[in-house]
């Protein structure tokens, strides 16, 4: 899970491996605050799979690549 | 993940803010009053639950979207030096400590470091891209792969 200057620095770093996801970096920056901001809160209990899922889902990230199990 | 559980794992977290690294099981137990090996054991309960991950060492490896073993993935914030797991937990690192931050990273392509600064979330360079190379279905198989 990496950043990367551009698409086309992904497609040449995979070299001919079938891609992941790609997205660009302000989403991932607002998908780091749903996932993590919880973190260090005493009141932190785990998500259920699919509480997660949701996050996921909600911001657009739908597909097989962001399609937790269980879910 | 039971109540006994839940206060270790949030302690564990707690000092590892604290201390801006992983704890080791002889920091937790003299910071809980735990016995080391009862922290061990939990620390075994939460690995298996994926609330944090453990090393061969049975020390601390992540307790995400922190590392505590040095990454390619670094982020000042909060006063401190943080190592992240990968990119999107160099955010997370930003989201949970709830401060502004500036990460330094590579680009796996080409190698150039990537600077990032987070103010309010939103990082100041927008023409970056993420990309996760493993399907949500398998980022626990292998989760330092990941």
């Amino acid at each position: 899970m990496n950043l990367f200057r551009s698409e086309e620095h992904v497609r040449r770093w995979l070299d001919g491996r079938p891609p992941g996801a790609t997205i660009p970096v302000t989403t991932l920056a607002a998908l780091a605050e749903a996932w993590w901001s919880d973190r260090l809160s005493p009141d932190w209990r785990p998500r259920t799979a699919a509480e997660s899922q949701a996050i996921l889902d909600g911001l657009g990230l739908t597909g097989a690549s962001w399609r937790l199990p269980g879910t | 993940m039971d109540a006994v559980d839940l206060t270790l794992r949030n302690n564990t977290y707690t000092l590892l803010v604290r201390l801006g690294r992983g704890p080791t099981a002889a920091e937790l137990a003299t910071e809980t009053g735990m016995a080391e090996t009862a922290v061990q054991a939990g620390w075994k309960r939460l690995h298996e639950q994926h609330a944090i991950v453990l090393g061969s060492d049975d020390e601390i490896r992540m307790a995400n979207p922190f590392s505590a073993v040095p990454t390619s993935h670094r982020v000042e914030a909060a006063g401190r030096s943080w190592y992240a797991n990968c990119a999107w937990d160099a955010f997370g690192v930003c989201a949970a400590l709830d401060a502004d931050g500036h990460i330094e990273t590579t680009c796996p392509d080409c190698g150039e470091q990537l600077v990032v600064e987070v103010r309010d979330g939103r990082p100041d360079d927008e023409s970056l891209v993420f990309h996760s190379l493993v399907d949500a279905g398998h980022w626990w198989d292998d989760i330092v792969f990941t």
